[in-house]
């Protein structure tokens, strides 16, 4: 559904974004990961056609983002970041008004609007004006506006930034249903996030991709990584861990009243067992053991470089 | 079409929903009305005293081009720059509207709101007029009123879409209100004061009078004359404004 190509965009002589490339499927949900001025925002401005690349090309739904710059606007659903809005409006007028210049009109104005307010929790502050609202109604009616025109492309930037807990988890699980008629491109810098509503994530640090696959391979890739944690007792020589057939790291860690022992092997399974017996054949007392993943954040700390 | 209504619609009410268009009007009213109670005073006194024409003392006063100055601005400014500032100008030009249909629903909007300001004033013709209720006929020659009317819209327009460009070219309201004012001055403040010893035929007046509004109302338009100088002035510095205002709403694409 969007098709990225080699995007490039300089501010000046900084470059925001470099050679960005990425797709994203129809009807999947894709995270946009990065850390903060990684260029997120950038990409998703040249998307909604606020900005214009200097080189490199993106199309959405078969339409060049820069020559049929109308035409993609109608088929996405755009939440800015930070959700600006009008805020002398009300919310029903606010979505009257988006709804007219996105050209629905009529009955199936009324129809969409009923809709959206609905489908966003706000119907029952339709009255409100919008400087008067919490962050999190905002945030709701940006979603809404968003949502307008059933448009098969959602680009939400950070949808849930800067509300609370329980708003966060509903308006994920208000992604993840929407996630079933649109496709959508959201980004945030909050890592279970995308592991909780994505099917896929796109990790990008210093305006270059970093990392671009399904969830399902991440999770397979930081499997690889997984380590076995044994915690015993009472120290005990590492290198007898050495002799385990298949082990291919080995960090001991000394504890104040014990051992820790950290194994990596690229067969998991077969590990424990073999960790127990060496226990019991040297009579070590195995206090804990655990298996240790990789998690989204290890990666993401470790594509970033950051701490 | 539809859309830009909808854009137009939301931006001339957006002036009843903020006090400045409030203030704007009620100081705009006040001038206008107490330079009508004087023109009202000069038509009755006793004397060799009275008007040439009947708009003659409400566009030609000191105090109502000082008043004047100021309304573009304030209705200007808010129009790009207080949407860049909020940052609502990114959701409004992600919306599948052209810029030009942005620019002129705008522009529109403003000059509504302008015209709107103007419509009170018709209730003081039938007086300056001297209307006769049953011929409905008026008792002194109409056409200095209508020019003045005239002059007044392309002056308004050109003003307005003077303040739009540089509203959009700046990211605060006050900073597009200040630049817009001092540009105003440039063609209103020979109108408000000029060497009292001038000669009214020399180069320098010449090229005042060229792009000096009071002074075009002055000769011209409260005296019932079109001068096509003045009135390519206005619609070609209006159209080159608006024009400016989409190229510099499409910068962000380029720049």
């Amino acid at each position: 559904m969007i098709h990225v190509l080699n995007l490039t965009k300089y501010y000046g002589d900084y470059p925001a974004i470099q050679f960005v490339s990425f797709d994203v499927p129809a009807g999947q949900i894709v995270g946009f990961l990065g850390p903060n001025g990684a260029g997120k925002s950038t990409t998703m401005r040249i998307l909604t056609g606020y900005l214009t690349a200097t080189s490199g090309k993106a199309t959405i739904a078969g339409l060049d983002v820069f020559w049929d710059s109308v035409e993609v606007r109608r088929r996405i659903g755009y939440m800015a970041e930070n959700s600006p809005l009008y805020l002398e409006m009300r919310i029903s007028e606010y979505l009257h008004y988006r709804a007219g210049i996105k050209g629905l009109y009529g009955a199936e104005r009324k129809k969409r609007i009923g809709y959206v307010l609905d489908r966003c929790w706000i119907t029952d502050v339709r009255r409100q004006i919008i400087g008067t609202l919490s962050k999190g109604y905002r945030q709701r009616v940006a979603l809404a506006d968003a949502l307008l025109t059933s448009p098969p492309v959602l680009i939400l930037d950070e949808p849930t930034a800067g509300l609370d807990p329980a708003q966060i988890r509903s308006t994920r699980g208000l992604i993840r249903e929407l996630g079933q008629e649109h496709t959508i491109l959201l980004s945030t810098h909050i890592l279970s996030e995308v592991e909780m509503t994505c099917d896929s994530v796109i990790i990008i640090n210093r305006g270059k991709v970093a990392i671009s696959s399904s969830l399902a391979d991440l999770a397979r890739k930081a499997g690889e990584r997984a380590r076995l944690v044994a915690i015993f007792d009472h120290a005990v020589e590492s290198d007898a861990f050495l002799n385990l057939p298949g082990l291919t790291e080995v960090v001991p860690q000394a504890l104040p009243d014990g051992a820790l022992v950290r194994l990596s092997s690229p067969d998991m399974v077969d590990l424990a067992p073999k960790v127990c017996a060496l226990a019991a054949q040297k009579g070590w007392r195995i206090r804990e053991l655990r298996s240790e993943r990789a998690t989204l954040e290890d990666l993401f700390v470790q594509i970033t470089g950051e701490v | 079409m539809r859309a830009s209504m909808s854009l137009l619609r939301r931006e001339f009410s957006a002036y009843f929903l903020s006090p400045i268009g409030y203030v704007v009007f009620a100081v705009f009213l006040a001038v206008t009305g107490h330079l009508f109670s004087l023109s009202l005073g000069l038509l009755t006194a006793r004397g060799p005293k009275g008007l040439s024409y009947p708009m003659q003392l409400m566009v030609n006063d000191v105090s109502f081009w000082l008043v004047y100055l100021f309304i573009p601005p304030l209705l200007t400014m808010r129009l790009f720059a207080e949407e860049r500032s909020t940052g609502t100008l990114e959701i409004l030009l992600t919306a599948p509207l052209r810029d030009g249909q942005i620019v002129l629903s705008k522009f529109l909007a403003c000059y509504g709101f302008y015209v709107l300001l103007w419509l009170p004033t018709l209730l003081y013709l039938p007086v300056l007029l001297d209307w006769e209720w049953w011929t409905m006929q008026s008792g002194i020659d109409p056409w200095p009123v209508v020019t003045t009317y005239f002059g007044l819209a392309l002056a308004g327009a050109m003003f307005l879409a003077l303040g739009m460009l540089v509203s959009s070219l700046v990211k605060t309201q006050m900073v597009a209100a200040l630049v817009t004012l001092f540009i105003g001055l440039l063609f209103i403040l020979a109108g408000l004061w000029r060497p009292a010893d001038m000669d009214t035929s020399g180069l320098a007046y010449q090229v005042l009078y060229f792009f000096t509004v009071p002074l075009h109302f002055e000769r011209n338009f409260s005296r019932g004359l079109i001068d096509t100088r003045n009135v390519v002035l206005y619609v070609s510095l209006t159209l080159f404004c608006l024009f400016l205002t989409v190229r510099s709403l499409e910068s962000r694409r380029w720049r």
